[in-house]
């Protein structure tokens, strides 16, 4: 019952859908591996050249799988009336998206790891120092973005656009995180992407440092929470 | 005991008023239907009851729970078979079946859900293949799921087949006489009429007619139609009718007796009364006697 039985339908229908699974793992993972992989071969300083790369990674696959999944998997139900028919069992709302939530958390933390032991093997990547300040980093991250991508669906005015909408997400949190490699921006706005949850992420993997990141995903979880509760729309609008 | 009670409910949208005071009382283990054509506030209604909507005003109860704040404690008592509600399309009928299995307690076991809606054979056939008849049946199959006390029904056999209407009128008969309260809208004044014990029309977000719905037709009058002879005037006729065309129709209290006295009437004339229809009063006679303002 309950929360549970909302987790597996959330799991079970993220691996069914043939089409969600091209873009939410072939294409996350390929540019995870590929990349760090691509740069250890062609750049000098091949390991340490991947590892940067990986490890703004993340920040592409926090984006995609975990905040641009759930934005689609909740607007498609929410517009096939999915939603509306999962609030006539017993559930409460706060399961039905705390189950999806949870599930989600749970397809992006697995990727992640594969992530990890591939780039390990294939392109010298070594293994977190802190495993797990590693883990903590990746689950608390996987939590905020699934959660934002929730309360994101309320700017989502149709499932079909729902890639369109999170594509500027992913844009922003893969230039902060220096994923699509050095671009020169202006200082106020590297300042900005900063602030991303991603970002924060990344950082804490990368540096260690762990009290900046907390507070930083701590803030975006309670803007999350707060906007899930006040903008969620269970049904599509009829106007 | 009262197992539905609704006062004064209010619920508007966007500034326009689609229930504007409406107020009735279903006993547990009846059958109350809620008439009226579309947009006439049946399904607003239904969404309040169900807990979906916050009214503006007034109050429901289910089995003394507020459907809003009791929710949780609710839904363990009530089925709902919404008139739109969506499935997840690449789920089989016995994979759909399951995962609601999941979020019922002590659920139905799925041999019996699907038995009892018909789905049986269809149990390996994916959702998005099924016709719209099929998905209303494997909506019913969910709505009925945890055994509830109260069920709502919002339009339970559009799209059926006569088959499909036939199966779940049985259905609901089965479900009230283990003691089910149910509450089923429709715009099929037959399948009110068959089902219902009592009920209620609508119009315009408001109650128009109420009441017991033997009672309610029996204090209407009956129907006797024939086509009228060539030759005949109608004021020669023992009883008064309208001419509808070629038909003639006599309104009775006792349809039986006023068929009798123009058969004899007939008779002794040497004439005959061609198509001849007794009928006593239907829901669509009410339906149709009301104000066309309201209808």
């Amino acid at each position: 019952m309950s929360l549970t039985a909302t987790y597996r339908l959330g799991t079970r229908l993220f691996w069914r859908d043939r089409v969600m699974l091209f873009a939410s793992v072939l294409t996350p993972v390929g540019l995870a591996v590929g990349l760090p992989v691509l740069m250890g071969n062609v750049h000098p300083d091949g390991a340490e050249a991947a590892t940067t790369i990986f490890h703004g990674m993340l920040a592409i696959l926090l984006s995609i799988t975990a905040f641009m999944n759930i934005v689609a998997a909740l607007t498609s139900r929410r517009d096939l009336l999915v939603l509306k028919r999962l609030r006539t069992s017993t559930l409460t709302d706060g399961q039905i998206l705390a189950g999806q939530i949870a599930s989600t958390v749970t397809q992006t933390v697995a990727l992640i790891v594969a992530s990890t032991l591939a780039v390990w093997l294939l392109a010298d990547v070594p293994l977190p120092a802190s495993p797990l300040l590693y883990a903590a980093a990746v689950v608390a991250g996987s939590a905020v973005m699934a959660l934002l991508g929730a309360a994101y669906t309320a700017a989502v005015p149709r499932a079909e656009l729902a890639a369109a909408f999170t594509m500027p997400v992913f844009l922003l949190a893969g230039v902060g995180a220096g994923a699509m490699g050095p671009i020169p921006l202006p200082s106020f706005v590297q300042s900005a992407l900063d602030l991303l949850p991603t970002t924060a992420v990344v950082d804490a993997v990368r540096t260690g440092e762990m009290l900046l990141p907390a507070v930083n995903l701590a803030v975006w979880a309670v803007i999350g929470a707060v906007a899930l509760r006040l903008w969620f729309r269970w049904e599509p609008r009829r106007s | 005991m009262t197992a539905i009670r609704v006062h004064e409910l209010r619920k508007s949208h966007g500034g326009f008023e689609a229930v504007k005071g409406v107020s009735f009382e279903v006993p547990a283990g009846e059958i109350f239907a809620l008439l009226g054509r579309n947009g006439a506030g049946k399904t607003t209604t239904v969404e309040l009851l169900a807990g979906f909507q916050r009214p503006d005003a007034g109050t429901v109860r289910v089995h003394g729970l507020d459907p809003v704040s009791d929710r949780a404690a609710v839904r363990r008592r009530t089925g709902i078979m919404l008139q739109e509600a969506g499935f997840f399309p690449d789920l089989t009928v016995a994979q759909t079946v399951d995962t609601w299995r999941d979020f019922t307690a002590a659920p139905r076991p799925r041999g019996e859900a699907l038995e009892l809606s018909g789905l049986a054979a269809r149990a390996g056939t994916k959702v998005r293949q099924l016709s719209g008849g099929e998905k209303r049946r494997l909506d019913l199959a969910l709505a009925v799921l945890g055994r509830p006390d109260v069920l709502f029904l919002d339009e339970p056999t559009t799209g059926m087949d006569p088959e499909g209407r036939r199966d779940t009128w049985q259905v609901v008969r089965d479900l009230a006489a283990l003691g089910t309260t149910i509450l089923l809208t429709t715009h099929y004044l037959d399948e009110a009429q068959r089902l219902a014990g009592s009920m209620a029309i609508m119009d315009a977000g408001e109650i128009v007619a109420a009441g017991g719905m033997a009672e309610t037709l029996a204090a209407r009058s009956g129907r006797v139609a024939f086509r009228l002879p060539r030759g005949t005037d109608p004021a020669d006729l023992p009883l008064p009718v309208t001419l509808d065309g070629e038909l003639a129709v006599c309104r009775a209290d006792d349809p039986d007796l006023a068929a009798q006295t123009l058969l004899s009437w007939a008779a002794g004339r040497g004439l005959r009364l061609v198509g001849l229809e007794v009928r006593t009063a239907t829901l669509e006679d009410l339906f149709l006697d009301l104000p066309r303002s309201v209808r």
